[in-house]
């Protein structure tokens, strides 16, 4: 058996629709057509009345969801690209973040953000939008770069009674492939050691991380060993894990596909700077996309993000200091 | 004639790979920009691959049946340099990894008179690691917490080289030199060693100098005999310190900042080796004191030294400092000013030697010291050094004045 990415989120939407009654998936085209990535495909003929078509208002679908809450459902909802949840901005930063905070309801909604590059999808289709939802308290963000991880965590995400932002990377959606789905789940807001190793920490999520292994692997034939941190929720963000990490090596290069300002990656270094200054052996290092509207043109696409290459470089830039 | 890459197209916004159903032409074959050349499948239709560029189809990469991911490169294409300058192809190979890192750290442009791009470069280029950081030069906030703990200093570390950036000293580096340290036979270093390196380490930090002279040592030695009770050798020079910086107190003064700090009184000690050390009392206002007078109270001091038991008020606060290292049979030495001082009077060990004597026309076997003076240059240039120097020694030529 093989499954992808994709194919583990249809998965866990499944199970938490068996599992609990109070799950229904809202959105748009979730319902027959199965979903724009078929992330819900089937799932409303095996779950009739509970996979819902939304229309196009992003704000109606999250307003809705929050409604639901309340009155003690758990409802999952599907943006159709994650760019678009900017729409619901308000619905999710003033309303469902806050919910809790203001009344004690809990508002156990999960967003599923499909996000992140792929070639050619310019602007409208590529944002990365965790850094946007991570500055408001009230949000779990979780960015899973992993089979495994976005089966268990999307599970995770519906249980919990946190509004969870869940940002799956549409490059992973095919790309990556699992022998079998988990059955136990690593917590919430910890983090993992992807690859271990002595001479300088990369610590990244989602997408970034297969391009952080890759780089990993070439330095090893330098004689470097990278240590690759998946943060796998930027929020919960899991310091001590990083921390722990920078105490072994001493070099810290951070690398995100969101833009550079106010992001994860600086979010990290300030930390690491501020309680950790003294683990630190080389300026702490970051590398983001460009501060651009990301592009349509391959070309340009493929120099607006991190690569492996420009990775791999930034790192010998590090362990050379 | 540049080879072309021929690469998996993304074939629509959620498609990630295609499985290569047909090979449009051949190996060899000459083909037109757009033209089909691949036929591949994906699980929502069936598409082709154009060709970049008009060329020959140099080979193809695919095996048919097989599934390619968006990216991957299918196939080269040779074109010729005109072609693939024209559709901007000529720029798609792998950059230099020099030119890939710079790219990092800037991202300005300015444009040029003729249109062209150039890359601006920042003012600071590179990395925040300073360019004089050579050796412990420069210490990470890593290393620094690291020697802390140790007990180390940036001098400790200057038999090892570093392997970073400007040579500088890296945590590895360092590490290692502490393993193999481990494996020598280390002594414990004494509170006054330690205290010792520590003002050496800090006087250290400023470009000192030494200027020296032959001091002729008869009239000291024939006063200095005729004496009751005996001044020590160092107290005459003591003495001649104290009159000389009292006519002009500037060259014992301190720079700070662009200021010179000018001694409120002139305190003179004077060195006496202990255990494992060096201690300094101080002669109070030496200049005021006759040498006769001062003599019970630099035994007593002396005394006091050795037995390690100065009181407060007779150490510290002195403007400079007298060292016979002439005690050791020494001649000549460079001896460093204490960190709060600018000066410091060395005496070498007297010895007879041979001296013109114009009024016999020959030699004559006279006795002599060597006098040095080391001195902060900061404050002092060798001329002053050298004309206080030759004041010093011109008092302590007529010591029945001092």
């Amino acid at each position: 058996m093989s499954i992808t990415y994709l194919e583990a989120i249809r998965a866990a939407q499944e199970k938490a629709l068996a599992d609990d009654a109070r799950v229904f998936i809202y959105g748009q085209d979730v319902g027959a057509f199965g979903g724009a990535f078929k992330a819900t495909k089937n799932l409303a003929q095996m779950f009739p009345g509970r996979v819902l078509d939304a229309p196009i208002s992003e704000d109606a679908m999250v307003g809705l969801a929050v409604g639901a809450a309340i009155e003690g459902m758990r409802p999952i909802i599907e943006m159709q690209f994650a760019d678009f949840s900017s729409v619901a901005f308000n619905q999710i930063v003033n309303q469902a973040a806050t919910l809790h905070w203001r009344t004690r309801v809990p508002c156990p909604i999960t967003i599923r953000l499909p996000y992140g590059g792929t070639s050619g999808s310019g602007p409208f289709h590529s944002q990365s939008m965790e850094t946007i939802y991570a500055h408001y308290p009230g949000l779990i963000v979780m960015t899973p770069a992993t089979v495994e991880d976005a089966y268990s965590m999307l599970l995770e995400a519906v249980r919990i009674d946190d509004p969870v932002i869940f940002c799956e990377h549409k490059y992973l959606y095919y790309h990556l492939k699992a022998e079998r789905l988990p059955t136990e789940a690593v917590p919430v807001g910890k983090a993992r050691i992807a690859r271990a190793g002595r001479d300088m920490t990369l610590v990244t999520y989602s997408a970034m991380v297969h391009e952080a292994l890759v780089v990993a692997a070439e330095l090893a034939t330098e004689k470097y060993e990278v240590e690759v941190v998946d943060l796998r929720s930027v929020k919960p963000l899991d310091t001590d894990t990083v921390m722990a990490s920078v105490a072994r090596t001493g070099r810290l290069l951070c690398v995100g596909e969101a833009w550079p300002w106010g992001g994860v990656t600086a979010e990290i270094i300030a930390r690491v700077a501020a309680e950790g200054f003294g683990l630190l052996d080389a300026p702490p290092q970051r590398l983001n996309a460009k501060d651009t509207p990301v592009p349509y043109h391959p070309a340009l696409w493929a120099a607006h993000r991190p690569t492996a290459r420009s990775i791999a470089a930034a790192a010998r830039n590090l362990l050379r200091l | 004639m540049p080879s072309i890459p021929i690469i998996m197209p993304q074939l629509g916004e959620s498609i990630a790979e295609a499985t290569v159903v047909h090979l449009l032409v051949q190996a060899g074959d000459q083909v037109q920009t757009d033209q089909d050349i691949i036929e591949v499948e994906t699980n929502k239709a069936t598409m082709n691959v154009t060709a970049p560029c008009r060329g020959r189809v140099e080979k193809f990469l695919v095996t048919v049946n097989e599934s390619y991911p968006v990216g991957a490169v299918l196939g080269y294409l040779e074109a010729t340099k005109e072609d693939a300058a024209r559709l901007g192809l000529d720029t798609l190979k792998p950059k230099k990894s020099e030119e890939a890192e710079l790219e990092i750290h800037s991202l300005s442009y300015v444009e040029q008179g003729d249109g062209q791009r150039k890359k601006v470069h920042p003012t600071v280029s590179g990395l925040p690691v300073p360019a004089n950081a050579a050796g412990a030069g420069y210490l990470s906030p890593r290393l620094k917490a690291r020697m802390l703990e140790l007990g180390l200093h940036a001098a400790d570390l200057a038999g090892l080289p570093g392997s970073g950036a400007a040579g500088r000293v890296t945590i590895q580096d360092f590490e290692k030199f502490i393993a193999n340290i481990e494996q020598h036979s280390l002594s414990q270093a004494s509170s006054m060693r330690v205290a010792v390196a520590d003002a050496m380490r800090r006087s250290w930090t400023r470009p000192l100098a030494t200027v020296a002279l032959p001091l002729p040592f008869d009239p000291l030695l024939k006063h200095r005999n005729a004496s009751n009770p005996k001044p020590g050798p160092a107290l005459y020079a003591l003495r001649a310190l104290g009159l000389a910086l009292s006519e002009d107190r500037a060259p014992a003064g301190r720079l700070i900042g662009n200021k010179i700090v000018h001694p409120s009184s002139i305190d003179i000690g004077f060195a006496v080796e202990a255990m494992d050390g060096v201690l300094v009392p101080v002669i109070r206002n030496a200049e005021k004191i006759l040498l006769k007078d001062l003599v019970t109270r630099y035994n007593d001091l002396i005394k006091l030294a050795h037995e390690r038991k100065l009181p407060a008020d007779a150490t510290g606060g002195s403007i400079a400092t007298v060292t016979n290292f002439g005690t050791f049979g020494l001649t000549w030495a460079t001896p460093i000013p204490l960190p709060e001082q600018t000066l410091v009077l060395g005496m070498g060990a007297a010895r007879r030697v041979p001296a013109w004597d114009e009024a016999k026309g020959q030699f004559v076997p006279v006795m002599e010291v060597n006098l040095t003076l080391s001195f902060d240059h900061r404050v002092l240039d060798g001329g002053g050094a050298g004309r206080l120097l030759s004041r010093v020694a011109q008092l302590m030529g007529a010591p029945e004045k001092l």
